[in-house]
């Protein structure tokens, strides 16, 4: 029906949730491994090809060699998982050129969707709000004194070519925009050589929820419902649920309209997340959109049945999408923890090591995604997450209940975890009643 | 899709140039992009306010303001041939004819590429001056070799009459603009002609050939106006009474449409555009949603050309980061990577169609004559020429359009040069890039010397277009070469003079400075491109929107040129003869 062999460009949890799939689909999967991977548990008895040091910049993140390797491997499909090399329009392209189906939208729509300005743009024309702000580029300082004296103080000026927190500054007041002007530019420049920027209100607090969208090679788009992953600690989620507490039902179901209408319109293919912020009035302001798969997409899995990876594979393969709009019954609530190897008594320190017994927990409406076992040995180059625990119920509270339960059953001896946190986040009251923004995690203070 | 093994090339910038470097560089460079910026304000400006005025109080439209309403929107005309003339002065009255009094662009129109040809007249009332015919045979000669439909926007006075012999009656006088229409018309390229005013002697033949020609009721066409028709015949009539609207439309037939004005003429003509068959580069580029390709920038930003290649032509840099800021995603295919490393020849996509580059690699490189032995790059040595003859032939047989990025000091000089025959193979190439029919353009990056310029496919070879950054160089060599060949009898072996007269010496040093500095003045780009030894100046981080645009118009019209799918492309053959197993 599809592919045989599928190379699976990405490592741990991740390589373990697309490798299910392809084992459902009778499709072999091949794991690109690097050196630090190589005699990982989640491999064992599986296919590997390895393709590079443990460094991800030597393996992970080399498109050219992950190429080489699906090649070398026969397989003709080549899944890029979500983090890594899945939102690198290079990677797509390379793919193309090479005879190997990206599993992905095409390197088109990852590159406009990358593009700041030009995507905020795209997404505008097919309905969706923005963030007030300036309408595209700044020409200059005066125009950008204009523009904040128009949305309203305080301002955000970013670059166009920006990433990493470069070419940014914040103007708290009329009498701060040329400075805050002059600066990002200055840094832009230097860093980018693109002095291009525009502006922002900035916006504190806010929720952050996101639309899943999923569109195939023939335009047809349907959404899956929304997320919430308002619980945050530097922009990293820890908590993703669905349905969006606080969420007008009227704002919502014109979001999701627009969203496939947004998708469809610049062409986009396979799944792809609309990210928005809640502001405290009640309307979802498009920031971005990611290309891919999300870590949380369980969350809208464990909602609706539907194997997200498994439609991602159909549409890459050329098949239309196997339900329509009208097909997807969104039931109950579900919610995710995410679960590091992370000390959050010590300033989150990730905690790499040896896990001496693992042991996950099971029970009704409960889901773990994880590639650990007892005696894995979390490297210490990538990131440190060991498991998604994914609670569903017929509503909030009782999914928060699951997951209390289900985390206290999870086992994690030799490296400390996030769990305590998560249980600590989940019987606040503040948690429960939905009362909280991005600016601090409900129910912990970090020491 | 075909399997084309592109992979990945290039750093980003910071891996290979510091920002102190890259601020040096770009500061440099921003000094000569601004001049370049300058000057052609200068020229577009024509003979300045007053005369726009003149055309605006007629109700008409200056040339650059029809031509900006004929361009699709957000779609700005690629111009060339600005500097035509630039410096130039023409009688008593020191007159100047910016742009030789005729703007020539590549424009698209209704999604199509065409060559628009349009009198300028804020300048003389568009007048012919000399270099003006040649200016747009060079502009007819592109349209043809690309088969661009042809848009000539007349509005043109004749002759300019006191430098009428040097304009008139040569192999490239005034006159062979029509047989260059006769040439257009005979391939079948599509010409359209909308005349807006004077349209008097050699002017009255220019739109007959068109397939369609419109007219303004302010325009007429004549073989001789008013004035010498008083003269000749004692009769007083207007030019519009001898050849306006209501003579060459309802009487003579050498016009097709009557229009009230500017502006309805130019809609006119897109809507004849607009007829005409679609463009077929998405036909090239293939679906993207089944492995095609849509245009998509370079991973590495195309505006970073600005600050790596250093202004002095000395320092050296990485070809590679300079076809990394050229190539979509920074994808490239090197064919041959291992013979003539002082050369790079591959294909990557170009707005998301195959061309093939051939550029020099700078820098020291290993000889592989002479083993632990270095010799510099940015020449031709054997193994580059024959590499470079290959990719040439099988890119012209495969239909991939071919871009040559010279940055060349020549060929190897000695006798290890002579003894390998570096005049045979360079001779080869020679007749390869001659014979070739695959559309060629040529960017001069920074040198362009002796016959390293030639063998790569400089002007004489007839490129479709030759474009100059505003470092180029074009010269048989260097100002201080010339000046030590030309004082070679007066120095030693160091190149030192060997004189001890103060006053002898005195005079070679003045001499061989003078001879420098004439050499170094003459291979300013703007000499270059006031002669049309170039076509166009173009700033480093404008490169890649010409580059897109050439690959995209050798692509648009099907059925003149061979386009072979990559499937049977020559150059697997190529690649899988010269680098055995794979």
């Amino acid at each position: 029906m599809s592919f045989r062999r599928l190379l699976i460009a990405n490592r741990g949890e991740v390589a373990v949730r697309v490798a299910r799939t392809c084992d459902a689909m009778g499709i072999t999967p091949v794991f690109a491994v690097s050196e630090a991977d190589a005699e990982a548990g989640y491999v064992a008895g599986r296919e590997t090809v390895c393709i590079g040091p443990a460094r991800a910049g030597e393996s992970y993140l080399r498109a050219d060699r992950i190429v080489q390797a699906a090649k070398q491997t026969r397989c003709t499909a080549l899944h890029p998982g979500w983090g890594f090399l899945a939102e690198d329009p290079r990677l797509a392209a390379l793919c193309a050129v090479h005879g190997v189906t990206f599993v992905g939208p095409p390197a088109a729509a990852i590159h406009l969707m990358a593009k700041k300005t030009p995507a905020k743009a795209a997404m505008a024309r097919a309905g969706l709000r923005l963030i007030d702000g300036s309408d595209g580029l700044l020409a200059s300082a005066a125009e950008a004194q204009r523009v904040a004296d128009r949305v309203g103080y305080p301002v955000l000026l970013k670059a166009e070519s920006g990433g990493g927190g470069r070419g940014m500054r914040i103007a708290a007041g009329p009498d701060d925009v040329t400075r805050a002007y002059e600066e990002a530019q200055a840094e832009a420049s230097a860093a980018f050589g693109d002095p291009r920027l525009y502006l922002e209100r900035l916006i504190e607090g806010g929720r952050h929820v996101e639309i899943q969208v999923f569109v195939d090679t023939y335009g047809q788009g349907i959404h899956l419902g929304e997320r919430d992953c308002t619980v945050q600690r530097n922009h990293q989620k820890l908590i993703e649920e669905s349905p969006a507490p606080r969420l007008d039902p009227d704002e919502r179901m014109r979001t999701l309209e627009a969203s496939v209408r947004a998708a469809t319109s610049i062409g986009y293919v396979g799944a792809g997340t609309m990210e928005f912020l809640l502001l405290p009035d009640g309307t979802l302001r498009f920031m971005e959109m990611n290309t891919r798969l999300q870590v949380e997409h369980c969350v809208t899995e464990m909602r609706t049945g539907i194997d997200l990876v498994r439609e991602q594979i159909r549409v890459a393969a050329g098949h239309r999408l196997s339900v329509g709009q009208d097909d997807v019954a969104l039931a109950g609530h579900a919610i995710e923890c995410r679960i590091n190897a992370e000390d959050p008594d010590d300033g989150f320190r990730p905690a790499p090591g040896t896990i001496e017994t693992w042991a996950s927990p099971v029970g009704e409406g409960i889901r773990v995604d994880t590639h650990v076992a007892s005696g894995y040995r979390v490297p210490p180059f990538y990131d440190s997450l060991l498991c998604k625990v994914i609670a569903h119920a017929d509503t909030r509270d009782a999914a928060c209940d699951r997951m209390l339960a289900a985390l206290d059953d999870l086992v994690c001896v030799g490296v400390p975890t996030t769990a305590p946190m998560h249980r600590a986040i989940l019987r606040d009251e503040a948690f429960r009643r939905g009362d909280y923004d991005t600016r601090a995690i409900p129910g912990f203070r970090p020491s | 899709m075909a399997i084309v093994p592109l992979h990945p090339i290039g750093r980003p910038r910071t891996a290979f140039c510091d920002d102190a470097t890259f601020a040096e560089y770009r500061e440099a460079l921003a000094e000569r992009e601004r001049r370049l910026d300058e000057r052609r304000a200068e020229v577009h400006a024509g003979w300045g306010e007053k005369y726009r005025a003149r055309v605006h109080a007629k109700g008409k439209l200056t040339a650059r303001e029809r031509v900006a309403r004929l361009c699709d929107p957000g779609a700005a005309p690629l111009e060339v041939g600005t500097f035509v003339n630039y410096g130039l002065t023409y009688g008593a009255k020191a007159l100047t004819s910016p742009a030789a009094g005729v703007f020539t662009a590549f424009c698209r129109i209704e999604g199509r590429w065409c060559m628009v040809i349009a009198n300028d007249n804020t300048v003389a009332s568009g007048s012919w001056w000399p270099a003006t015919p040649e200016k747009i045979q060079r502009a007819q000669e592109m349209a043809l070799r690309l088969r661009l439909p042809t848009l000539y926007l007349v509005d043109c006075s004749g002759l300019f009459l006191p430098e009428q012999s040097r304009s008139f009656p040569g192999a490239r006088g005034a006159g062979h603009i029509f047989k260059k229409n006769s040439l257009l018309s005979a391939h079948g390229v599509p010409q359209l002609a909308g005349v807006f005013g004077d349209c008097i002697a050699g002017g009255g033949y220019m739109p007959i050939i068109s397939d369609r020609v419109y007219m303004t009721e302010q325009a007429y066409m004549v073989i001789a106006g008013a004035a010498l028709i008083k003269g000749a015949k004692s009769q007083k009539i207007t030019s519009l009474d001898i050849g306006g609207a209501e003579v060459h439309v309802h009487q003579s037939g050498c016009a097709d449409v009557r229009v009230p004005d500017d502006e309805a003429l130019l809609v006119c003509l897109r809507a004849e555009v607009a007829r005409l068959p679609s463009a077929a580069g998405d036909y090239y580029r293939g679906d993207p949603h089944h492995g095609g390709a849509a245009p998509l920038p370079p991973a590495f930003a195309a505006r970073e050309l600005l600050g790596i290649v250093p202004p002095d032509p000395r320092e050296t840099y990485a070809a590679e980061e300079v076809l990394a800021r050229l190539c979509d995603q920074s994808l490239f295919w090197e064919l041959m990577p291992d013979t003539g490393r002082e050369m790079i020849c591959g294909v990557g996509r170009v707005g998301g169609l195959y061309a093939g580059f051939i550029i020099n690699r700078q820098g020291l490189l290993d000889d592989p004559e002479h083993r632990g032995r270095k010799r510099p790059g940015g020449t031709l040595y054997r193994g580059g020429i024959a590499k470079v003859s290959a990719f040439s032939r099988a890119c012209n047989d495969d239909g991939i359009p071919i871009l040559w990025l010279q940055d060349i000091s020549g060929f190897d000089v000695g006798l290890d040069a002579e003894v390998r025959g570096l005049l045979g193979y360079g001779s080869s190439l020679i007749y390869t890039n001659s014979t070739n029919t695959v559309p060629m353009f040529t960017v001069l990056l920074r040198k362009a010397s002796g016959a390293g310029y030639y063998a790569m496919t400089g002007m004489p070879y007839d490129p479709v277009v030759q474009l100059s950054t505003t470092l180029a160089r074009q010269s048989v060599m260097e100002g201080r070469t010339l000046a030590i060949a030309t004082y070679n009898t007066k120095l030693d072996d160091d190149f030192e003079i060997v004189t001890s007269d103060p006053e002898e010496r005195a005079a070679i040093e003045r001499g061989m400075a003078e001879t420098a500095a004439r050499i170094d003045a003459d291979m300013d780009p703007y000499v270059s491109a006031r002669q049309m030894d170039t076509d166009e100046i173009v700033a480093f981080d404008d490169l890649r929107r010409y580059l897109c645009a050439f690959v995209e118009m050798s692509y648009q019209n099907v059925g003149y040129r061979r386009v072979k799918n990559p499937r049977i492309w020559s150059l697997h053959d190529l690649a899988e003869l010269t680098e055995g197993i794979r």
